[in-house]
């Protein structure tokens, strides 16, 4: 029987180094013929050195272990290994699929190992929908993902970042957006109305045509002058105006 | 800060329809509590002057309601009104004297007078009730005034109060949030895995490594976490984990520590400084598969320290997640120092991220 081919990726050289050597041990007929830094490139490696079996860590920079697995597909087998991921355990428990915990236990290894040599001659089974299921449980798109959650503003020289949660409010100021926070007050260019696409609408309400609130942050609403609201902050002396056409949604629900 | 349900607090709803009812907080506070005082301040005012007078008391009781009346209406209007120009207590003032006047021209249109022959004839009786309406009405407004400020005085209190309460209650948080701080599991099986590795490759490393995982552990397990701790001792936590990771990452992490010796004794609140490291090689060098490195430093500066955590890494997306740990940082500086302290987040050119802590110094952390 011919040596079978694997591939080693993982970020830390250290353990490749260990997972290499144990492998060495428990298994010497397989032959480590590459390691890979992250999942880059997988295609190349498949082109060039046949692997029959890829270990693969899971949390890699730039192209993660599922992310290879899924450019892998039914060429070659997987077997991903992790240091700790609840998650990733339960969903390898219920999916039969092959995994390593580090730091490695020689037993368990061996064992792997066992399991593998009676699989390697078959064709790699389909992971798809076990990898869709892990990436869907290990990097769960928080909600509010696709909003923005950072202001980048000119102070002087510099290039301040600031979390969306400590904006108090925005409001046109002619040319420029002023983004008011309890600390500071910096202007962007980036004007409300652009602002309010890329905002979470449950968090940042138009009130006026040149002002967005951050709702967390109101203390109290008073009804004002003809339909109009007025607002006033939390550790902010500036109050607000809501126009009549934004008030309902400050009515009593 | 419990969070305010913006829809509770208009209670009644803002007012809608008709144009009348948009002017109809003009007469807010016009409560029959107010009704019945103005009644009773014009019956003790009449009976208190009606010796003066030929008039019988119900004649003259008729005339003070009709100025009592009148200026309490005007006087709520004043108070109501939304400019900025005039003083409101001018406003009210100026309510009392014009409600007088227009009262008692009403009074004599209640009592069938006619009203030329009325200021004509009449004039010195007209001014005198004038005069008092204005008299007694000023010391009326001036006890409502008084009252109104000693509510808001009072106010005043209760807020600061409450605002004590809740910066006890904050600090609270904050040392519950330290504690809840967790030890990441994927950090520390990764360790022991290098560790591992090195007992049977590189012994003195291994026992290198082991040292700094201790070191690291000591500080950040929540039992053993020091409420009052220095710049110093939190530097140390920092190499420790730096010293972990050089090994893991191997050439792909640099760092360096400028800090002046004397600024090591500076109380600084603990786990805070950690936060920007971890953030540094976790979002900054380790998602970018180039090398990069981290620079520790810190200033004294007119009575302010300032720490920064600097990384070449790949820099914050806008829709990038912010993360638990800096809200928290934000949050218990907050409740340590007030005002006076901040985070600041900023780009580094060409790539990557100043994080940097500005606390006073000598103040308990």
């Amino acid at each position: 029987m011919s040596a079978i081919a694997a591939v080693i990726a993982d970020d830390e050289p250290l353990l490749r180094a260990q997972l290499r050597s144990r492998l060495a041990r428990v298994w010497p007929e397989l032959a480590v013929v590459h390691e890979m830094e992250n999942g880059r490139d997988v295609d190349k490696v498949l082109d060039e050195h046949e692997p029959q079996l890829f270990f693969l860590d899971i949390h890699m920079p730039g192209v993660n272990g599922l992310e290879a697995a899924r450019a892998i597909g039914d060429r070659a087998h997987v077997v991903f290994v992790t240091a700790f991921d609840q998650y990733a355990v339960e969903a390898f428990e219920q999916g039969a699929i092959d995994y390593v915990l580090k730091p490695f236990n020689e037993e368990r290894l061996a064992l792997t190992c066992a399991r593998l040599k009676d699989r390697i001659g078959e064709r790699p089974p389909g992971l798809d929908e076990l990898v869709e299921r892990l990436a869907a449980r290990i990097a769960p798109q928080a909600p509010g993902a696709e909003h923005l959650r950072w202001i980048k503003a000119s102070v002087g020289s510099n290039v301040r970042l600031i979390p969306i949660e400590e904006v108090l409010f925005f409001q046109s100021d002619e040319k420029y957006t002023r983004v008011v926070t309890c600390e500071s007050e910096v202007l962007i260019r980036k004007p409300i109305r652009e602002l309010l696409e890329e905002l979470d609408p449950g968090r940042f309400w138009q009130i006026h045509r040149a002002t967005i609130v951050n709702v967390d942050h109101i203390a109290s609403v008073r009804r004002g002058l003809k339909d109009q609201a007025e607002i006033s902050l939390r550790d902010h002396p500036e109050t607000l105006v809501v126009s009549r056409a934004f008030t309902h949604r400050f009515k009593q629900m | 800060m419990a969070a305010v349900d913006p829809g509770s607090i208009l209670a009644g709803g803002v007012p809608v329809g008709g144009n009348l009812k948009s002017y109809a907080y003009l007469f807010e506070g016009l409560t029959v509590q107010r009704v019945l005082v103005v009644t009773a301040v014009c019956a003790a005012a009449t009976a208190s002057v009606v010796w003066l007078f030929l008039n019988t008391y119900r004649d003259l009781l008729v005339s003070a309601l009709c100025v009592g009346y009148a200026s309490m209406v005007l006087f709520t209007m004043a108070g109501n009104i939304r400019q900025k120009r005039v003083p409101r207590e001018v406003m009210q003032v100026g309510a009392i004297v014009i409600g007088s006047f227009v009262g008692t021209v009403v009074a004599g249109l209640v009592k069938g007078r006619d009203l030329r022959q009325m200021f004509a004839e009449r004039l010195f009786g007209v001014l005198i009730t004038m005069g008092l309406g204005i008299g007694f009405g000023c010391v009326v407004v001036a006890a409502y005034i008084l009252r109104e400020k000693h509510a808001r005085d009072q106010a005043l209190h209760h807020a600061a109060e409450s605002e004590r309460h809740q910066l006890a209650k904050n600090l609270l948080e904050a040392k519950l949030a330290l504690m809840q701080a967790q030890i990441e599991p994927h950090f520390l099986f990764n360790t022991l895995a290098n560790v591992q590795h090195l007992v049977e490759n590189n012994p003195p490393e291994a026992s290198r490594m082991l040292e700094s995982l201790i070191q690291y552990l000591r500080a950040a397990m929540p039992q053993m976490r020091e409420a009052y701790t220095n710049l110093g001792r939190e530097l140390d936590m920092a190499r420790a984990f730096l010293d972990i990771h050089k090994v893991r990452m191997g050439p792909r992490l640099a760092y360096a520590i400028d800090v002046p010796e004397p600024l090591k004794g500076r109380s600084f609140p603990p786990m805070m400084l950690i936060t920007l490291v971890e953030n540094a090689v976790k979002h900054g060098i380790d998602p970018c598969c180039e090398a990069g490195s981290i620079t520790i430093r810190a200033a004294e500066d007119e009575g302010k320290l300032r720490v920064s955590v600097e990384d070449t890494g790949e820099g914050i997306k806008p829709k990038q997640g912010g993360g638990v740990g800096l809200a928290n940082i934000r949050e218990r500086l907050k409740a340590l120092y007030g005002v006076s302290a901040k985070l600041v987040i900023e780009e580094r050119a060409p790539h990557g991220v100043i994080a940097s802590i500005e606390v006073p110094t000598g103040s308990a952390a």
